[in-house]
């Protein structure tokens, strides 16, 4: 089930009722939810919910084995085998060929020829994300920032609720249990940036993203041979906003979901393509995503406690894995990697890019040329994380710096899709701020008009069919 | 370990929620008729989508259920006129995208 559809908009109006008036009856809510989620989820495969099932329930258990425990050997063992079951699971599903092949790659190098089975079952959707869930609330308990929740009805709910299942954001543990502790307030719902946040996404993915993809970016990186340098270019930097507007409508909409039922999500973007450094980008860019990485691995890992090799090794590590986490692909890992060594060179020369008070003031030059720098760092990674293979990046590259030909096959809608999603990079924060506080308080029947003319603005100018939400592979 | 909670214990200093709907309940009213009064509006002003969406259901005997109340939906949005400014401009979109709808 996708957001814009008919049939969320159906499920979300029987949800939204039967969620505030079980409200005062918070664990029948919880379980409801719970129904709804698996229900959101089984519209994909049905089977794949007995792992969403599956996985909670060993969760659950875990985390109540190891509050029990003392700190030692048997509490640390419980929580590796926790680790291990998570990680196992992704890694049959996500990882199982993609390492098969690679290891019949290396061996058939070297002349010998190794007989690996492949294993034919389908992704289960937003294993990725599910997993990072589970991981995020056993770690949490093994260092005793958490208490286990004896409420299995919570568990399920955490790993499964449908605003975050699919695409995230990534909600970290503790923030969401001690929502489910009791019912939810009415006046939490923040109307205005609700509305905002689901229009928005809306707009960015229906409009915005489908015309990118359909119209230009797909067929450049389709047959990159058959393009200019030209369209080479743009289309890197289409794909640079098309995933942007893809993957924020998603998490935008899923926040925005969430509040209306009276749950609070992190924010997971903020103006990525503003960023100022590679650290910078990070900080805007899949913002639950890279916290948690920095949580839960870079900070594990040693993060800067042991001198700069061992930072630089950490940051690396840290960026491959993450690379790895998008996808099973060598592309992936050399995306990673590229955003990993270009985090350590900026740590090398001291560049520590961010508007905070912790970051050293720059001049507008270095602000602007840092800006340059990092977008142009960014789309061009972008490349290898889109290209399906390392062949195509090259043939991409290539291509593109062969400066043969200047046309370009951009169409009018593509084109008006890149204004709009670069606007969306451009327009102040503070713009969208007042329009949203200018909706809190218009009245009842402008609150109403403006969802209904923006969605019939949408509906009038989309495309015939959609193409899926980008981060659903991952 | 965490123990559910009441609503009363909750909000401990205002009054048990369900007997007495006060500006909470205001805020959620105000909510759900936003909701689902664009929705409807929605439905009346783009009656096909919601006739084209049930026509594609896999399960005929939900579409043999759910079709007569969608076409009568649509016969009454287009007695009322209301569906003529999406057919309308819909169609001046794909004309000059030089599209169509599949």
């Amino acid at each position: 089930m996708l957001f814009p559809t008919i049939e969320f908009a159906v499920f979300f109006a029987v949800v939204f009722p039967v969620t505030w008036f079980l409200n005062g009856f918070n664990t029948a809510k919880k379980w409801f939810l719970v129904a709804a989620s698996y229900y959101f989820y089984a519209f994909w495969r049905a089977e794949f919910t007995l792992l969403l099932l599956a996985s909670s329930l060993g969760n659950y258990l875990a985390a109540l084995l190891i509050g029990r425990l003392a700190d030692g050997y048997a509490r640390r063992a419980v929580l590796w085998l926790a680790v291990a079951g998570n990680l196992g699971l992704l890694g049959y599903f996500k990882y199982y060929n993609f390492f098969a092949a690679s290891l019949i790659d290396a061996f058939a190098a070297i002349g010998i020829a190794l007989e690996i089975k492949f294993i034919e079952v389908a992704l289960p959707i937003a294993i990725s994300f599910l997993t990072f869930h589970a991981l995020s609330y056993i770690i949490d308990v093994y260092r005793r920032v958490l208490a286990p929740t004896t409420s299995l009805v919570d568990i399920l709910l955490y790993i499964s609720f449908f605003p975050h299942l699919i695409a995230g954001p990534i909600v970290r543990a503790d923030k969401f249990l001690a929502q489910t502790k009791k019912p939810c307030d009415p006046s939490d719902i923040k109307v205005g940036q609700s509305a905002f946040l689901i229009l928005g996404g809306l707009f960015k993915k229906v409009i915005i993203a489908n015309y990118l993809s359909t119209e230009f970016v797909d067929n450049v990186f389709r047959g990159p041979a058959d393009y200019s340098s030209l369209d080479l270019l743009l289309g890197m930097y289409g794909y640079a906003l098309q995933i942007y507007c893809d993957f924020s409508a998603y998490t935008d909409i899923a926040i925005g979901v969430a509040n209306l039922l009276g749950y609070e999500f992190p924010q997971n973007f903020n103006y990525p393509y503003r960023a100022i450094s590679v650290q910078d980008f990070w900080r805007r860019w899949h913002i639950s995503l890279s916290s948690w990485l920095r949580d839960y691995l870079y900070i594990p890992l040693g993060g800067n406690r042991f001198g700069e090799w061992s930072t630089a090794k950490n940051i690396i590590l840290t960026m491959l894995l993450g690379g790895l986490w998008h996808g099973a692909s060598w592309n992936f890992l050399i995306w990673g990697l590229l955003h990993g060594l270009a985090l350590v060179t900026e740590r090398f020369f001291g560049v520590t890019g961010g508007s905070g008070a912790e970051h050293a003031p720059r001049s507008r030059a270095a602000t602007a040329l840092g800006w340059l720098i990092t977008l142009q760092f960014v789309c061009v990674t972008w490349v290898f994380f889109r290209s399906p293979s390392i062949e195509a990046s090259i043939d991409y590259f290539s291509t593109l710096l062969s400066g043969a030909s200047w046309s370009t096959t951009l169409t009018p809608l593509a084109a008006g899709a890149f204004v709009l999603g670069a606007l969306s990079q451009i327009i102040p924060p503070r713009w969208f701020q007042s329009l949203e506080e200018s909706y809190e308080g218009a009245s009842l029947p402008i609150k109403v008009l403006v969802p209904f003319a923006v969605i019939f603005v949408i509906a009038v100018a989309a495309p015939t069919g959609m193409a899926p939400f980008i981060y659903f592979q991952f | 370990m965490p123990q559910e909670t009441t609503p009363q214990e909750a909000t401990p200093q205002g009054p048990p929620r369900q007997e007495s709907p006060g500006p909470q309940a205001g805020h959620l009213r105000t909510v759900a008729v936003v909701i689902y009064a664009t929705l409807l509006l929605l439905a009346l002003a783009i009656p096909q989508s919601i006739v084209s969406w049930i026509g594609d259901m896999k399960s005929i005997e939900m579409q043999e259920t759910l079709l007569p109340a969608a076409e009568t939906l649509q016969r009454l949005s287009r007695q009322i006129g209301i569906d003529a400014p999406y057919t309308r401009a819909r169609a001046a979109f794909l004309a000059l995208t030089s599209k169509e709808d599949h």
